[in-house]
C-alpha cells in the first residue's frame, strides 16, 4: 500500500515550488481566522478574570502610590477624613471628600488607604463611620476562578459522569451493530444499495430530529406506551422521562444515539472493508474458518485503521452530546457537559461567557486526552505483536 | 461493493449426499443474512415511519392515547399549522441562507486546496492531510462559545452571515479531503494529454479536469448544505433573533405541542433523506479517503 503511494507519487504526481501552497493558502488563512483563533480566545476566557477593583492610595489623589485593592461591594472602616475644594469650570467652588479607611481585602488581609467619595456609598460624608466600594478600575488578569468554580458546581459532576455513562454505553453497541451492517452488506444481498441506502439515512439527519422521533416513542403518550396499553400489559401509560428516571432516561438517549450515528461507523467500516484484498478473505473460507474465526483473525485486525478513525471520531462527537439529550429530557432533569455550556452561555439564564469558555475548554482537553489514549493504545498493541 | 461472495467449491466434494448438504448450509446462510438486512432495515425505518405516521395525522390524532399506527384520516393539518407558526418562515430561510453561503464558501476554499493535495507532491502534504483530520474530528463547542463572544465585540452577532462562517470552519477540513479524494479518481493521464495538446495547465484543469470532477464536486457540495442545515449547537449560540430552523425548534421545545414537534422533525428529515439519496453512491469515497 505504502509503496504503491510511493510510486504513484514519483510518476503521476507534478511537482512545483510554490503552486502547491498557494493553492492551499486561502484554506489555511480561513482557519487560522476562524478556528486557531477563537480557540486561543477560548483558552484566554477561561483562564481571565474580568472585574472592577478600588485602588487604596498613599496620599488623598488619583496620582498617588496604590497601597491596596478592594473588591465591589466591600464594606469600609472610615479612619479619616480630608475635605478638599475644587473649582469648577464656572468658577464656582465645591467640596471633594477623600476618606482613609480601612477594610479585608479578598484575601482577607487588612488594607488601609485613602479613598474618593466618587468611589464609594456614604449615608453621610461628614459623619458616618461606614462606607461602600461601589465602582473601581476596570481589571483582566489570569485567573483560575473560573475552572474552581466549574469543579465545584454542583452540575458539574452529573454531566461529566452522565456524558462519560453515555459514551461506555453507546460506543461498543455501536460498534457491533455497524461491523453486523458492514459484513451483511459485504456478503452482498439482492437490493444491497437499497439496504445501503437505508442504513446510511440517519447520516444526514440532525441530533435534534433523532431526539424528537425517540421523545414521540417514549414519551408518556408516545408508541411505547400505546403498544404497551393496546397489548394489555400496562393499564396505564408508564412515564419513563421524568426527573426520578435517570435510568430511563440514559437508555432512551443511549438508544436514540445508537441509532443516529452508527451509520457514520458502518460507512467507515465498509470502506476500510473495500481495502481489504479478497485472497484474504477468500483465504480464510477455503481453509474452512467459521465466520466468527474470519471476523477475529483476518478481518478486524485489517481494519484496525479504519477502527481507530471512526473511534476518535465517535468518542469525540459523543462528548458534545447536546440536542438529543434536550430533545429527549428538557435539559433541565439531567444534564450533559455540551448543556452545561449553553447554560452558562446563555443569554436568558447565566450570561456568563467566561464560564462558558472553561466548560469548552475542559471538553476539548478531555477529548485530546482520549484521543492520545486510543492512538498509544492501538500502537503499543501493535508493538507488542511486533516483539512476541 | 464490486467484488463477489464466494462460492464454495462444490466440485471438490466427494458425494452427492454431501453436496446437498453443503448446498442447504449456503441457502441457510444466505436467508440468515436477509433476515439480518430486513431487520436492521426495520431498527432504521420504523421511527421514521412512526413521525411520518404523526406528520400526516390530524392534531387530534396526534394527542390522542393510544395513538395509532398509521395515520387516519390522511392529513396535512398538522404540516400547515407548523410551517403556519410564528417564525418558522423566518427560520427557514435563515437555514436555507447559512447553509448555501456555508456551501459557497467552503466550496470555493476546498477545490483549490484539494486539487493541491491530490496533484502535487510537496513538503508537508501529509501534515496538511493530518492537520485537516484533526481539525475534521475537534469538538465544534470550543469554537461556539469564543466566537459568539468575538462577534459580540465585532458589532456582528446575530447575522446568518456570521453564523455561515463558524459553519465554514467547520465542514472546510472535510470538504477539502471530500474534494481531494475526487481530483485523486481523475486519471492524471488526462490532464497530461491535455496539456500534450497545447493547453495551458490552467486550461487542461477547466476544460478536463473540471467536467470530470464535478459530479463529486456536487456531491461534496450537498454533504457540506447538509451540515449546515443539521447543526444546531453553534447556531443556538451565535443567534438570537435571527434563529436558523433546528435553533429555533430547539429553543422553543419546550413550549411547544406534540403536533408542532413531531411535524418539525417530519420537515427537517426530508431534505437530508433525499440529499442522502442523490449522494449515497459518494459516501464511500468521502470516507474511504479519511482512512488512508
Amino acid at each position: 500500500m505504502r509503496l504503491r503511494r510511493r510510486v504513484e507519487s514519483c510518476f503521476f504526481m507534478k511537482r512545483n515550488r510554490w503552486i502547491p501552497y498557494l493553492l492551499l493558502l486561502p484554506s489555511v488563512i480561513y482557519l487560522a481566522l476562524f478556528f486557531l483563533y477563537p480557540m486561543t480566545q477560548a483558552v484566554q476566557l477561561a483562564f481571565t478574570r474580568e472585574g472592577q477593583f478600588l485602588n487604596l492610595r498613599a496620599e488623598p489623589n488619583d496620582t498617588a502610590v496604590s497601597t491596596g485593592a478592594l473588591l465591589l461591594q466591600t464594606e469600609v472602616r472610615i479612619v479619616e477624613r480630608s475635605e478638599q475644594q475644587e473649582t469648577l469650570a464656572s468658577g464656582a467652588q465645591r467640596p471633594v471628600f477623600w476618606y482613609r479607611v480601612q477594610a479585608e481585602d479578598e484575601s482577607g488581609a487588612t488594607v488601609e488607604g485613602w479613598v474618593s467619595i466618587r468611589n464609594v456609598f456614604i449615608e453621610n460624608r461628614r459623619t458616618s463611620e461606614t462606607a461602600r466600594v461601589t465602582s473601581g478600575e476596570a481589571l483582566r488578569e489570569f485567573s483560575l476562578v473560573h475552572v474552581n468554580r466549574m469543579f465545584t458546581d454542583f452540575r458539574f459532576d452529573d454531566a461529566l459522569w452522565t456524558t462519560v455513562l453515555l459514551i461506555i454505553l453507546i460506543i461498543p453497541a455501536q460498534f457491533v451493530l455497524a461491523i453486523i451492517m458492514a459484513l451483511v452488506l459485504q456478503s452482498q444481498p439482492r437490493f444491497s444499495t437499497l439496504f445501503l441506502y437505508v442504513y446510511a439515512i440517519p447520516l444526514g439527519l440532525s441530533d435534534l430530529v433523532a431526539g424528537i422521533l425517540w421523545f414521540a416513542i417514549f414519551t408518556q403518550r408516545g408508541f411505547l406506551n400505546s403498544l404497551l396499553v393496546n397489548a394489555g400489559v400496562l393499564d396505564l401509560p408508564f412515564i419513563f422521562i421524568q426527573a426520578g428516571h435517570l435510568g430511563w432516561m440514559i437508555m432512551i438517549i443511549v438508544l436514540a444515539e445508537i441509532w443516529r450515528a452508527t451509520s457514520i461507523v458502518m460507512v467507515i467500516i465498509v470502506s476500510g472493508l473495500q481495502a481489504i484484498p479478497r485472497d484474504y478473505l477468500e483465504a480464510g473460507e477455503v481453509f474452512g474458518a467459521s465466520l466468527w474465526q474470519r471476523l477475529w483473525h483476518i478481518i478486524l485486525p485489517l481494519l484496525k485503521p479504519s477502527l481507530q478513525v471512526a473511534l476518535i471520531l465517535r468518542t469525540i462527537l459523543a462528548f458534545q452530546v447536546f440536542a438529543i439529550v434536550i430533545a429527549i429530557t428538557g435539559g433541565d432533569i439531567m444534564t450533559v457537559l455540551a448543556n452545561e455550556t449553553f447554560r452558562w452561555y446563555d443569554p436568558a439564564r447565566f450570561n456568563n461567557p467566561n464560564m462558558a469558555a472553561t466548560y469548552s475548554v475542559f471538553i476539548m482537553l478531555i477529548s485530546l486526552g482520549v484521543s492520545l489514549f486510543y492512538l498509544r493504545a492501538v500502537r503499543s498493541q501493535e508493538e507488542a505483536v511486533q516483539t512476541t | 461493493m464490486s467484488a463477489q461472495a464466494v462460492q464454495p467449491r462444490l466440485a471438490v466434494l466427494p458425494n452427492e449426499r454431501e453436496r446437498q448438504r453443503a448446498l442447504r448450509r449456503l441457502r441457510l446462510r444466505r436467508a440468515a443474512v436477509y433476515i439480518v438486512a430486513v431487520l436492521l432495515a426495520l431498527w432504521i425505518l420504523l421511527p421514521i415511519w412512526l413521525i411520518t405516521n404523526m406528520a400526516f395525522s390530524t392534531p387530534t390524532a396526534v394527542r390522542a392515547f393510544p395513538k395509532a399506527f398509521f395515520p387516519n384520516p390522511i392529513s396535512l393539518d398538522s404540516l400547515t399549522f407548523f410551517i403556519n407558526s410564528e417564525g418558522i418562515l423566518r427560520a427557514l430561510g435563515n437555514s436555507v441562507l447559512v447553509a448555501v453561503t456555508t456551501l459557497v464558501i467552503s466550496t470555493l476554499l476546498a477545490v483549490p486546496a484539494g486539487y493541491a493535495i491530490a496533484r502535487y507532491m510537496f513538503r508537508g502534504r501529509d501534515a496538511v492531510r493530518l492537520l485537516m483530520l484533526s481539525v475534521r474530528a475537534f469538538p465544534i463547542v470550543v469554537l461556539a462559545v469564543p466566537l459568539a463572544v468575538i462577534f459580540i465585540r465585532l458589532g456582528m452577532y446575530d447575522q446568518p452571515v456570521t453564523l455561515a462562517l463558524m459553519h465554514t470552519a467547520l465542514t472546510l477540513p472535510t470538504t477539502i479531503l471530500v474534494v481531494s479524494s475526487v481530483f485523486a479518481s481523475v486519471p492524471y493521464e488526462f490532464e497530461e494529454a491535455a496539456q500534450v495538446f497545447g493547453c495551458r495547465p490552467i486550461q487542461a484543469f477547466a476544460t478536463v479536469v473540471l467536467p470530470l470532477a464535478l459530479p463529486g464536486i456536487a456531491a461534496s457540495a450537498i454533504l457540506t448544505f447538509v451540515l449546515s442545515w443539521n447543526e444546531v449547537f453553534a447556531a443556538m449560540l451565535l443567534t438570537s433573533t435571527n434563529r436558523t430552523l433546528p435553533a429555533h425548534i430547539l429553543y422553543n421545545l419546550d413550549k411547544s405541542s406534540d403536533p408542532f414537534k413531531f411535524a418539525a422533525a417530519f420537515f427537517m428529515l426530508v431534505p437530508t433523506m433525499i440529499f442522502i439519496f442523490f449522494i449515497r453512491r459518494y459516501l464511500f469515497n468521502m470516507w474511504g479517503s479519511i482512512n488512508k
